[in-house]
């Protein structure tokens, strides 16, 4: 009786309507998994209801990324993690859960628009050892977020804007994430600029941002507090950098008469 | 790389027979000899509550093993330790040795006059010690699935007996139960493996011997489950345990070098390459370079080069000629070569080359990540040899595939520090280098000397914290000392005296006036 619910509430999820209902639709899947005890799998649950499991938990980890709530998802994405660490023969004819390889490449976005990248390649390198390259590199969806990490990495930042702009994208989940990176390569095209570029022309700074209009750009400018005049756009920020280049010369002398006296003191030490 | 780890752990263990050149004797005397002395030598540690005897019992594992006559020498051994057949001590190591060995009977059995409870209390030990040669040579026959049920129940008996004197024993134990393990099937890093029921029995194992104050079996198991974690990718409880536990200062010098080397890999695995540089080289500078434990060595500095490529810096090309080093480093040294030049098609093809090799060494994800280190040390090349250079240039050096990439990549390298004193001309689409930056003006020189001052006093600490006095020697030279101090009051105090008497002669005199 309960799998029968659970069947028609799948159902319902699948509709692309009911995106405001979801969350309760949801809390009441989960409640009837907890009922057929398939919320945690255990050694006797059958394949069945593991299907079911899964897929309500991975419909819910979609549904939150639709409503843009991070925690949910990552709730969800750890919730789904002993599913996918079962091994094949507990899943009956041969089918594994379709998403996974979706909610996983999800996650690792997730992880790199928040910049954490050391989370980025632990889980990468679990991903490494239970599945194997091979599989790997066939996987569009998974595939898609290493490139993205690796244009970040490197510098490339247009490959980044062509990535995530239109048809590259591999689903509709993915471009979610597509405004907060676009918004972090921003921030990092600017903060480079800042240091590489005595001064620059406006129109060419409307290109390097991927800023639409010349009015964005200055006012981009004047929120990063940099100065526009006469139509280029000056960086302030070398100044100021030479000058407390300069009073490390004084602040230097302080540390060198601490690691002097502390060498003097462990010498002495030395019998 | 469970195969890997599998020498670098077997001959781990031989490092202790390296570290003082092991006695000339045993090598001379017949297995059943070595094997008796040994008996001697524990219960001479009993005895004397010294673990040295016991370790030098262990040293000749590596000896024991490689004779042929090790099983038949082995059942000799038992049957003179425990000459009661009916005795379960006896039952229990027997039942692991093939039929052959049981059926000898040598003449004389009744050799021992101890009684039966004398005989299981006193050289409880004794049962350990043989207990560990019985899993020696069951992981020398390859019968990994009666290794692991055998060295299961050795190690649930180890840890009902609650004595220090076993201390030694009972790590080796778990680290031939931790071997078995390994080997059996589904290979890790499935995982299925059956390394993760071990996880559980190591845990308690672990909190057993730090309520007992047993830093061998502690730094043993927490080095066990570190290499459990890591090789199932599990990271995060990895680095879980580090930061719960403590490892013990006490513990040996090969289990410290393990535990900084896996310490580093879960370290560079997490970006913190820093870190990671400096468990690294403590853990390559504190292995034996020489003799059975070189595969360790050669593993720890395959793992340095990596972390310090992704750094940055460029491992120094003596490393790559040393003799131990040489074969084992080949691939590595083309990596090196392609890094420091920049020259990314080279790279990607040296890694697509020696792609099985680098996953076997366990650095195949650390390789990857050291594209954009290519990268940045051609951006730091070119800015170094030209004070300008047109960004189509750069863009055809680096094989990168558009203008805006390389102009974009070389803004990133001036923001992070690559090449200071660089700027980027945009309308003429240059990148521009002043030059001038004089090294010695700044504070970079007295940092580094810092650093290593730093280091060298740290060593220092630590060579005199670890220096041992025997017994004896001190005891009589402190004699000695106490003596001379002695004789030294007795001087003091009749000068004193003298001068008091003169001092009395000088009043009198002056009385006398």
């Amino acid at each position: 009786m309960a799998e029968h619910e659970l069947y028609h509430i799948i159902h319902q999820l699948e509709k692309p309507h009911n995106l405001q209902q979801a969350p309760q639709l949801l809390s009441k899947a989960k409640l009837g998994l907890l009922h057929i005890q398939a919320l945690v799998p255990s050694s006797d649950t059958t394949p069945q209801h593991l299907h079911i499991a899964t897929s309500v938990l991975e419909h819910g980890a979609l549904l939150s990324i639709r409503l843009k709530d991070t925690e949910a998802f990552t709730r969800y994405y750890q919730q789904l993690q002993p599913f996918y660490s079962l091994p094949h023969d507990r899943w009956q004819r041969d089918k594994r859960p379709s998403n996974q390889s979706k909610v996983t490449g999800l996650y690792l976005l997730l992880l790199l628009s928040v910049g954490d990248y050391a989370g980025f390649h632990t889980v990468l390198e679990g991903l490494e050892m239970s599945s194997g390259k091979k599989q790997i590199e066939k996987d569009e969806l998974i595939q898609y977020p290493v490139r993205l990490e690796q244009a970040l990495m490197e510098g490339s930042y247009d490959k980044v804007w062509g990535e995530t702009k239109g048809e590259r994208v591999p689903s509709a989940e993915f471009a979610v994430f597509s405004e907060v990176l676009i918004n972090t390569i921003r921030s990092e095209i600017a903060s480079c600029s800042e240091r590489a570029y005595p001064s620059l022309p406006i129109s060419n700074a409307k290109n390097l941002l991927f800023l639409d209009s010349e009015g964005a750009v200055i006012q981009f400018a004047q929120a990063r507090g940099w100065v526009a005049k006469e139509g280029r756009i000056y960086f302030p920020q070398q100044e100021a950098e030479a000058l407390a280049a300069e009073k490390d010369v004084m602040s230097s002398s302080n540390t060198v008469i601490e690691n002097t006296l502390g060498y003097a003191r462990k010498l002495e030490t030395i019998v | 790389m469970a195969e890997k780890m599998d020498i670098d752990t077997s001959n781990g263990e031989s490092k202790e027979e390296e570290k003082t050149g092991g006695p000339v004797a045993p090598a001379e005397m017949s297995t059943e000899k070595i094997i008796s002395t040994n008996f001697a030598l524990i219960n001479q540690a009993v005895d004397s509550f010294d673990p040295r005897f016991t370790l030098r019992a262990l040293r000749s594992i590596a000896t024991l093993r490689k004779r042929e006559d090790f099983a038949q020498a082995l059942g000799a051994g038992i049957r003179q330790a425990f000459p009661k057949e009916s005795n379960n001590a006896r039952r229990v190591l027997e039942e692991m040795l093939p039929e052959s060995v049981r059926q000898q009977q040598n003449g004389s059995a009744e050799t021992n006059g101890k009684k039966d409870e004398v005989e299981v209390v006193e050289i409880a030990e004794v049962w350990a010690y043989l207990g560990v040669l019985v899993q020696v040579y069951l992981l020398d026959t390859a019968s990994h699935q009666a290794g692991a049920t055998f060295s299961l129940n050795l190690v649930s008996k180890l840890r009902s007996f609650n004595r220090r004197t076993m201390d030694p024993l009972s790590s080796k134990a778990y680290l031939y139960l931790s071997l078995f393990h390994e080997n059996l099937a589904p290979l890790p890093p499935s995982p299925q493996s059956p390394v993760l029921t071990l996880r559980p029995t190591l845990l308690a194992a672990l909190r057993s011997a730090v309520i007992r104050n047993d830093s061998d079996t502690q730094a043993a198991v927490t080095v066990l489950l570190l290499r459990n974690y890591i090789s199932t990718a599990d990271i995060t409880q990895a680095d879980l345990l580090v930061a719960q536990t403590q490892f013990p200062a006490s513990a040996a010098n090969n289990q410290v070098c393990r535990y900084l080397y896996y310490l580093g890999r879960i370290r560079a695995i997490q970006l913190a390459y820093t870190e990671a540089h400096s468990n690294l080289e403590a853990a390559t500078r504190k292995s034996p370079t020489t003799g059975a434990a070189v595969g360790f060595y050669q593993q720890a500095t395959k793992m340095l080069i990596v972390v310090e490529l992704l750094m940055g810096d460029i491992p120094e090309r003596a490393t790559f000629r040393l003799p131990v080093l040489e074969k084992a480093l080949a691939p590595y040294f083309k990596l090196v070569q392609a890094v420091r030049v920049g020259d990314l098609g080279g790279f990607v093809k040296c890694v697509e080359g020696n792609e099985g090799r680098f996953r076997g060494d366990g650095t195949y994800t650390l390789i990857l990540r050291l594209r954009q280190n290519v990268i940045k040390t051609g951006v730091r090349m070119l800015s170094l040899s030209y004070s300008r250079i047109s960004l189509r240039d750069i863009c055809t050096r680096l094989s990168v595939e558009s203008e805006e990439s390389a102009e974009y990549i070389t803004a990133k390298a001036i923001r992070d520090g690559v090449i200071p004193d660089s700027s980027l001309d945009h309308e003429k689409g240059d990148l521009l280098t002043h030059s001038g930056r004089d090294v010695y003006g700044s504070t970079e020189p007295s940092e580094a000397f810092h650093e290593r001052i730093g280091a060298l006093l740290g060593m220092r600490d630590e060579c005199v914290r670890a220096m041992r006095y025997p017994g004896n020697r001190n005891r009589e030279a402190g004699i000695e000392a106490m003596k001379a101090r002695e004789r030294e009051r007795e001087l003091v105090g009749e000068v004193l005296e003298a001068e008091d008497e003169e001092d009395e002669e000088m009043g009198g005199g002056m009385d006398g006036l």
